[in-house]
């Protein structure tokens, strides 16, 4: 099976998004889990190839509507509980 | 020790009279330094104003930034604490702490980038910026 390919979106896809994308890298290491992850901005983030969208609260509200893939979405890019717990629930949706 | 942030780009207890203020004058740190010319502070308070307030990354903290523009000279990082925290309208209200983050190209310098992120998601390190009461000890508690 390929790995799901995640894209963390911010506004522009150089910032907070390689934050959101370093957290979630942590995580999939810590569990010995394995996906490929990518930075992507909110304008254009629908038309890149994707599993799953991680993504702020307020960006998401742009997107979800139109998205074709789930869209993740998260408070506190800093709060690597949060991360975990969503990541999990997405990489082991049975658990 | 490796140097994060430049010193003459880190100011401690700065008063700010609200969000845009505050990225104002942390945007005026890369301004003074020549890193930036003016127009990236306003694109960086326009890319709220049209996107939300999305860049309240944390609990008290904003990293501002807008897409790499030629009115970025150089990919530089600058990084204030402001005496009275403001209100961004974010649900990680008050910020009390403010990055300015200008790339000059998109995917550059990515693992100088890597390494402030790095810094900035060890435990409770956001409510030691903001602690900090001079300049040096907020220049020492990121570059530490």
């Amino acid at each position: 099976m390929n790995n799901p390919k995640i894209q963390c979106v911010c506004g522009f896809g150089c910032g907070s998004s390689l934050m959101l994308r370093m957290a979630i890298d942590d995580i999939l290491k810590k569990h010995d889990l394995e996906a490929d992850t990518f930075c992507g901005d909110v304008g254009t983030c629908l038309s890149n190839q994707c599993d799953v969208i991680f993504i702020s609260r307020e960006l998401s509200e742009l997107i979800v509507e139109r998205a074709e893939v789930p869209v993740v979405v998260i408070d506190n890019f800093m709060d690597s509980a949060e991360v975990e717990e969503k990541v999990l629930a997405y990489m082991n949706p049975a658990a | 020790m490796e140097e994060l942030v430049d010193i003459n780009h880190i100011e401690a207890k700065v008063e700010a009279k609200d969000w845009k203020d505050a990225i104002r004058k942390a945007g005026a740190l890369l301004l003074n330094s020549d890193d930036i010319e003016e127009a990236y502070i306003e694109n960086m308070i326009r890319s709220v104003e049209e996107l939300g307030p999305y860049i309240v990354l944390s609990k008290g903290f904003a990293l501002a930034h807008s897409a790499p523009c030629p009115e970025v000279k150089r990919t530089s990082v600058s990084l204030v604490n402001l005496s009275e925290p403001v209100e961004f309208g974010s649900r990680n209200d008050p910020v009390t702490v403010v990055m300015c983050l200008a790339c000059k190209d998109k995917g550059d310098h990515m693992e100088y980038l890597q390494k402030i992120a790095r810094k900035l998601m060890e435990d409770n390190m956001i409510n030691r910026l903001g602690s900090c009461t001079d300049t040096k000890e907020l220049y020492a508690t990121i570059n530490g």
